[in-house]
């Protein structure tokens, strides 16, 4: 899991192809403007922004405004838990047994 | 390549009680999933969560291992392609407290990032490429 607690899950972000392809373009070491992205891509601007919005949530886009433009980078934390099959059995388990102290406790009480 | 899940909980109750939880199919259920279990070895049962688009919602499981004295407990897990193997573990701590200990095996990063599964197979080969930027 990550820090920065994202709002969408990762799974999520990059179930779609547009999206897939926006982070491929975005693992370049440096910040990328809007425009150059809308340029590798058939869809419109709005089009573009939208996606980039939900990886944003995703914790997977880093955005920061120079002057009147928006550049984008790519932060691929988040996919190590995509990555990662282990963290789903983790968080499984470990929301379970949380579960499972609390039916405890709950017996003790009775 | 196969990886290993463990994870140890303690808990403020008794050995007795804890085993209960893990082998009665309506304890197991308020902190699993709805199942068939019978702590008996062979036995075929099932968990069943709810369906979704990737999933039938359905764990289909073997009972491997009941030992009462020991107080282990170990069954299959299978979803689809991937088969794990979960075993339970109960030691007391001596202070009132038991420490219930998960060890979860088979769990293959090939099946991990099973493309038929999220459709994302090629995705995940560039994906480990990223990663490993």
């Amino acid at each position: 899991m990550s820090d920065n607690n994202p709002l969408r899950d990762p799974f999520d972000a990059i179930a779609d192809p547009t999206r897939r392809k926006l982070i491929r373009i975005l693992a370049e070491p440096r910040e990328i403007p809007l425009h150059e992205l809308t340029a590798q891509f058939d869809i419109g601007r709005t089009a573009v922004s939208k996606h980039l919005a939900i990886l944003k949530e995703a914790g997977l886009v880093l955005d920061r405004k120079v002057g009147r433009e928006t550049r984008f980078r790519l932060n691929a934390a988040p996919l190590r838990e995509v990555h990662d099959w282990l963290s789903f059995y983790q968080k499984f388990w470990t929301m379970n047994l949380i579960t499972l102290g609390q039916l405890l406790e709950e017996d003790e009480e009775q | 390549m196969s990886l290993t899940l463990t994870l140890d909980f303690q808990y403020k109750t008794t050995i007795e009680k804890l085993w209960s939880a893990l082998t009665d199919p309506s304890k197991l259920a308020k902190w699993v999933l709805n199942n068939d279990f019978k702590p008996e070895v062979g036995h075929q049962f099932q968990f069943r969560g709810e369906a979704n688009q990737y999933w039938d919602g359905i764990i289909n499981c073997e009972v491997l291992v009941v030992d009462e004295v020991q107080r282990v407990l170990s069954y299959t897990t299978a979803v689809g392609p991937e088969k794990h193997t979960v075993t339970w573990s109960i030691q007391d701590l001596g202070d009132g407290s038991v420490n219930l200990h998960l060890e979860q095996t088979g769990i293959s990063n090939e099946q991990a990032l099973n493309g038929a599964k999220w459709g994302v197979t090629q995705w995940c080969r560039e994906l480990a490429n990223l990663l490993e930027q």
